[in-house]
Formats: C-alpha cells, sequence, structure tokens
C-alpha cells in the first residue's frame, strides 16, 4: 500500500514549498497578492450570476411584452396566467 | 478471469468496513450472497486504520448489516477474488437482505446513496424507462433542441449497448445553439415551459438542467435528468461537470446509439464526449467513478448556472415522509389572527405554504386562496383534496429565489379582482436576505391596488447580533422585526402593527424553544 500515495499529500507538500519560496521573495506583497486574488474571484462570479437575473427579466419580459403592446386584456391575462402555470 | 491472482488482500471484514491492504489502487465490488451491493476504490475510499487500510461500510447501508452472508470482494475489472467468506454482522443469525420495503434489491451507488440498480431490473422493468427516455427525447425535439443521452446512459449505450447493471438513472443532454451563458438560460426557460405545456412535471436543478418526470403505465412516477450544454470559445460546456476543448463536428449532426435494443440519437462522435466525460479509461467499467471536475469548470459552471436552489433540498426532504398525508395539524395562530383581523376577507394568498395547512382552511372556508411555495410535492395530499372536494384553492409553484416566478405571480395576483391579503407564517425566518427582499417585491407588486400583508417569524432579540444554528437540522433564520418593517417601509407600505406573540406553531419544522416570533402587518393604501 506504501507504492500509492495520496496526491493530496504531495500537493500539501509542494503547495507549502512553493509558498515557501515565494514569501522569501515576494515578502509582504504575497499575503496583498492572495487576497486581491480572492476580491477577483469573488467579483468574477458575482458578474457570473448576473446572466440568470438578467435572463430571467428577458424571458418575462418577452413573454409579456406582445399581449401587453396588443392592449387587449385578455391576452394579458392568459399570458400572465400561462406564464405561473408553467413555471 | 476468476482464476487471476488478486492484487488486493483483505484482512477482515466486521462491523465497521472491510480492512484490507492494496496492491495498487483498484475498484472492488463487495458482493453479499454472490449479489453486488457495493464497490469502492482501494486506496481513494479507504484510510488508514491499525496499520491496514479500513473502507467503512457507507452509512446508508449500516442498518441492514445485522446477520449472516457470504460475503466476497472481487476486483471488478479483472474478476480476481480477493475475498470470499461466510461472515456474520451484529448478533442475528438471518441473512442479511439489502432490500427495499417491498423487498426490491437495493445496492449503494456510485454517490454513496443506495438505490435499486438496472442489474436487478427484468425487461418489463426496463421497457417503461426506454419509453419514457424516446418519450422527453421526442418532447425536447419538439421544444427545439437536440437531446441524446449522456453520462452513465451514453457510456452503456456506446460500451455495453445496454444500462450499465451499477447505474440507477437515465440521463439526457443536450447542446445548444446558443452561445452566451444568457442565451442558454432563456432557452432553458423555454424548454421548461414548452415541456410543462405538453403536460410534464419538471424541476429545475439550475438554470440550465433540470428534471422531467413521466408518468408510467403503472402509475409510478420517474424522473430523467436533462443536462443543458453550449460551445463557448472552442470549449464544450455541459452541466454539471464538462468544461473541456471539443470540436462542434464531433456533437453534430447527432448520430445513434443503441440502448438496449432501441436506436437512439447519440453525439456524432460519442467516445469524444465519453473521454471528456470519463477520461481515457472510459471503457474500463468503474462503479465507483468519482467525478474530478476542475475548479475551473466548477467555477464557471456554478456562476452562470447554479445557486437557485438554496434550501430547497432541504425541504423537499423534510416534506418527503409527509406530503402524501392530509395533513392533520391546527392551523396557525396567524391564520387565526388574519381571520379575526379581516372579516371581509376576500382573496388570501399564503406564501410559503408548506404543506398548505393554513390555506385549506381559509378555502374551506370559502375563501378563494393561492398558496405558493417552492416545495412543490409538500401540498400533494392538499391538491389532490382541492381536486376531490371542490374547494376555492389554487397551488401554485414559486421561489423567492426565482425572481421571474416572484414577478409573475405579483403581476398575476395584483391583476385579482378581489382586493388580497397576503400572509408569510414563518417564511422571513427560513429565507435569506435575498429572499426577504424578494418577499417584499411580491407583497408590492401583489398590493399595488392596496391591500396588507402579515407576517410572523422568529426575531433576533435585543442585544443579538446573529443567530447561532442549534445544529446541522436547524434552519431557522431569525430576523430583527425592525429591519424587515423597514424593509417593508422603504417599498411604500406603512406598518399598522407590530407586536410580539407567544410561539404557538405545534410544528416540528419550526419548533424552536424560548425565541421570540415577531408579527407584522404591513399595507399598502390605494
Amino acid at each position: 500500500m506504501a507504492e500509492v500515495t495520496s496526491g493530496g499529500e504531495r500537493r500539501g507538500f509542494k503547495d507549502r514549498a512553493v509558498e515557501r519560496v515565494a514569501r522569501a521573495v515576494a515578502g509582504d506583497r504575497l499575503d496583498e497578492l492572495q487576497s486581491r486574488l480572492e476580491e477577483l474571484s469573488a467579483e468574477v462570479q458575482e458578474c457570473r450570476q448576473l446572466n440568470i437575473r438578467l435572463a430571467e427579466v428577458t424571458d418575462l419580459v418577452e413573454q409579456l411584452l406582445l399581449p401587453m403592446a396588443a392592449q387587449d386584456q385578455e391576452k394579458i391575462a392568459a399570458a400572465v396566467e400561462k406564464y405561473t402555470r408553467t413555471l | 478471469m476468476p482464476d487471476q491472482t488478486p492484487r488486493t488482500t483483505v484482512d477482515r471484514v466486521d462491523e465497521v468496513g472491510v480492512h484490507l491492504s492494496a496492491g495498487e489502487d483498484l475498484v472492488v465490488d463487495v458482493l453479499f450472497d454472490g449479489r453486488r451491493i457495493w464497490s469502492f476504490w482501494t486506496v481513494r475510499d479507504t484510510r488508514l486504520d491499525g496499520g491496514v487500510l479500513l473502507a467503512e461500510w457507507p452509512s446508508m447501508l449500516k442498518r441492514f448489516l445485522k446477520g449472516t452472508t457470504r460475503l466476497s470482494v472481487v476486483e471488478h475489472v479483472t474478476g480476481a477474488v480477493a475475498y470470499d467468506a461466510e461472515v456474520r454482522l451484529g448478533d442475528r443469525d438471518e441473512r442479511i437482505a439489502v432490500v427495499d420495503a417491498t423487498g426490491r434489491p437495493l445496492s449503494i451507488d456510485k454517490s454513496n446513496r443506495i438505490s435499486t440498480m438496472f442489474d436487478t431490473r427484468d425487461e418489463e422493468h426496463v421497457k417503461p424507462l426506454l419509453d419514457s427516455t424516446e418519450q422527453v427525447l421526442a418532447a425536447l425535439h419538439d421544444a427545439g433542441v437536440e437531446a441524446f443521452p449522456a453520462y452513465g446512459t451514453l457510456l452503456g449505450a456506446i460500451r455495453e449497448q445496454n444500462f450499465i447493471g451499477h447505474d440507477n438513472d437515465v440521463d439526457l443532454g443536450y447542446v445548444s445553439r446558443h452561445t452566451h451563458p444568457l442565451d442558454v438560460i432563456r432557452e432553458s426557460f423555454r424548454l421548461q415551459r414548452a415541456l410543462r405545456e405538453q403536460g410534464y412535471a419538471v424541476d429545475r436543478y439550475s438554470a440550465a438542467a433540470f428534471k422531467v418526470d413521466v408518468v408510467e403505465a403503472d402509475g409510478g412516477v420517474r424522473g430523467l435528468d436533462v443536462f443543458g450544454g453550449y460551445f463557448l470559445d472552442g470549449r464544450l460546456y455541459l452541466m454539471g461537470e464538462i468544461g473541456t476543448p471539443f470540436q462542434e463536428d464531433w456533437i453534430f449532426p447527432l448520430g445513434t446509439c443503441t440502448l438496449a435494443g432501441r436506436t437512439l440519437p447519440a453525439p456524432a462522435r460519442p467516445e469524444k464526449l465519453l473521454e471528456a466525460t470519463y477520461g481515457p479509461g472510459w471503457k474500463v467499467p468503474d462503479p465507483a467513478f468519482h467525478f474530478e471536475t476542475p475548479r475551473t469548470t466548477y467555477r464557471r459552471l456554478n456562476g452562470w448556472f447554479r445557486g437557485g436552489r438554496a434550501m430547497r433540498n432541504e425541504w423537499d426532504r423534510r416534506f418527503s415522509m409527509l406530503r402524501e398525508k392530509l395533513p392533520t395539524g391546527k392551523p396557525s395562530a396567524l391564520a387565526h389572527y388574519v381571520a379575526e383581523q379581516e372579516p371581509d376577507l376576500a382573496r388570501l394568498v399564503d406564501v410559503g405554504a408548506g404543506r398548505a395547512v393554513d390555506a385549506l382552511w381559509f378555502a374551506r372556508q370559502g375563501v378563494p386562496t393561492l398558496g405558493l411555495d417552492f416545495a412543490w410535492g409538500a401540498a400533494n395530499a392538499v391538491r389532490r383534496t382541492v381536486d376531490a372536494e371542490g374547494v376555492p384553492l389554487e397551488l401554485g409553484w414559486m421561489s423567492l429565489n426565482e425572481p421571474r416566478s416572484v414577478m409573475a405571480w405579483g403581476a398575476r395576483v395584483a391583476r385579482f379582482e378581489e382586493r388580497p391579503v397576503l400572509m408569510a407564517n414563518h417564511l422571513l425566518d427560513a429565507v435569506d436576505q435575498l429572499g426577504v427582499e424578494s418577499f417584499v417585491r411580491f407583497a408590492r407588486m401583489s398590493l399595488s391596488g392596496g391591500g396588507r400583508v402579515y407576517a410572523d417569524f422568529y426575531a433576533l432579540q435585543a442585544g443579538e447580533d446573529r443567530y447561532v444554528p442549534q445544529g446541522r437540522t436547524d434552519w431557522i433564520r431569525p430576523k430583527r422585526a425592525e429591519d424587515v418593517a423597514d424593509a417593508l417601509e422603504r417599498s411604500g407600505a406603512d406598518i399598522v402593527h407590530s407586536t410580539q406573540v407567544e410561539a404557538t406553531t405545534t410544528r416540528r419544522e419550526f419548533a424552536v424553544a424560548d425565541r421570540p416570533v415577531a408579527r407584522l402587518v404591513g399595507e399598502w393604501r390605494k
């Protein structure tokens, strides 16, 4: 069983070695860069998440806009009813 | 090849699990009386214990492990037998039977869940599944996408022209012709609408994947998973695990594959998709396969498509044992209060209706009532009662995490002829801040012609910054009463009543000791 070493442990060791070298070169800048990287990753996710919000609004507007534009109360009511029924 | 020399040495098998030594990391099957019950990788899925490796019994299996069985550990690929002996677990003498309440054989799947697998289903059970698969493929085709079997179903079709014995569901996939996640999501919404119009129940997993329920000939309901995908900059992204360099002509034009004798659509080069899904070793069976989705793919798919199901699984699970039983509980304190305060109640909307106890109570008094919730199955029994009794109750699906559902219902309620009253019993303490904002938007839209909203919720006490959940199954998220009142006022409501009431609910899911309940009544005046 010793022939197989878990990948996790190897990575852990390598990560620590890389961090030691990076810290020797970059000093305090390393913490700053790490924290900036975390911020940027979070900001990228925030942007990606806009897709769903925008798609929801677009979908709803698209389904309701035509009956609204026709100013046909029956069609508007039917469109709203269908939208809620098929969620 | 059962005479092969195994690379795995089993030390012993006991109530804790299988103790073994591994020459290399191999997938092994654990058989009880000759039937596969569980599979695991001898290194990946074990831990060191007392100088050897230990594969602990999966928690879902433990309750069955009392009795005797002929237990074998067999290397899955070569068939080499590493262990084969009569064992006794616990202190009972009867044979261990891993079966469900109706006696159907169960085993552990790759996600450590327990269910019936294809290898124990006979043709008469597989036929309706094939029929359903063809039916949903045709429905998706009619709705405008070219779907095909994906994941384990495609793997089985290409490798064995059949379902994989250790698999238990059907997965379908399609690749959108759109190239922007926003359009892929809109298309997925459109597909959902088309399938709902065709009469299917659809349960959305993410903005690009959903489950379609098919009612089979015996009345049973089977869910087929449908995963959407698209091409972006030469990469194929497919919910929920794939993000890889891929050529469009490996998908289109679709070809065919054979699954248990039926000819079904398939990607033009199915082996390319299987390699992207399972790696170059896809031809070698692995009943304990785990996806190792790269972080960047996981983050992309999460960011584009996921996040709308917060707390859905938890609530669905909580109601799963109750939903087919008609609730016998009494109406809530808030329902009584609304009835007292609104003697001329013409229309009631219960948001977060749950099992619809309150909604049914109002409807049976002749008040036209709308109950909205995101745990659709919770009110199954009441839904049947409504059909049978003909009471004026409508039950609809709305999720405070899906603004489109909130806005559409808001628009619909605003068009009611009668002036509606809104109530939310222990809803605001079950959602996060986005949920509160969504609820306030719904109330403002619904009551744009004037009307009142009543809410009971667990409140944060004075001096309490935040609530610390009491264990993993405590989902109560108390809110500061002033914060909720502020949110309503900012939306144009006047707070006409704000008080603290005794916690009177006896509903198990909301039982919290010594926690004050805030009661707020907001009013939009016309």
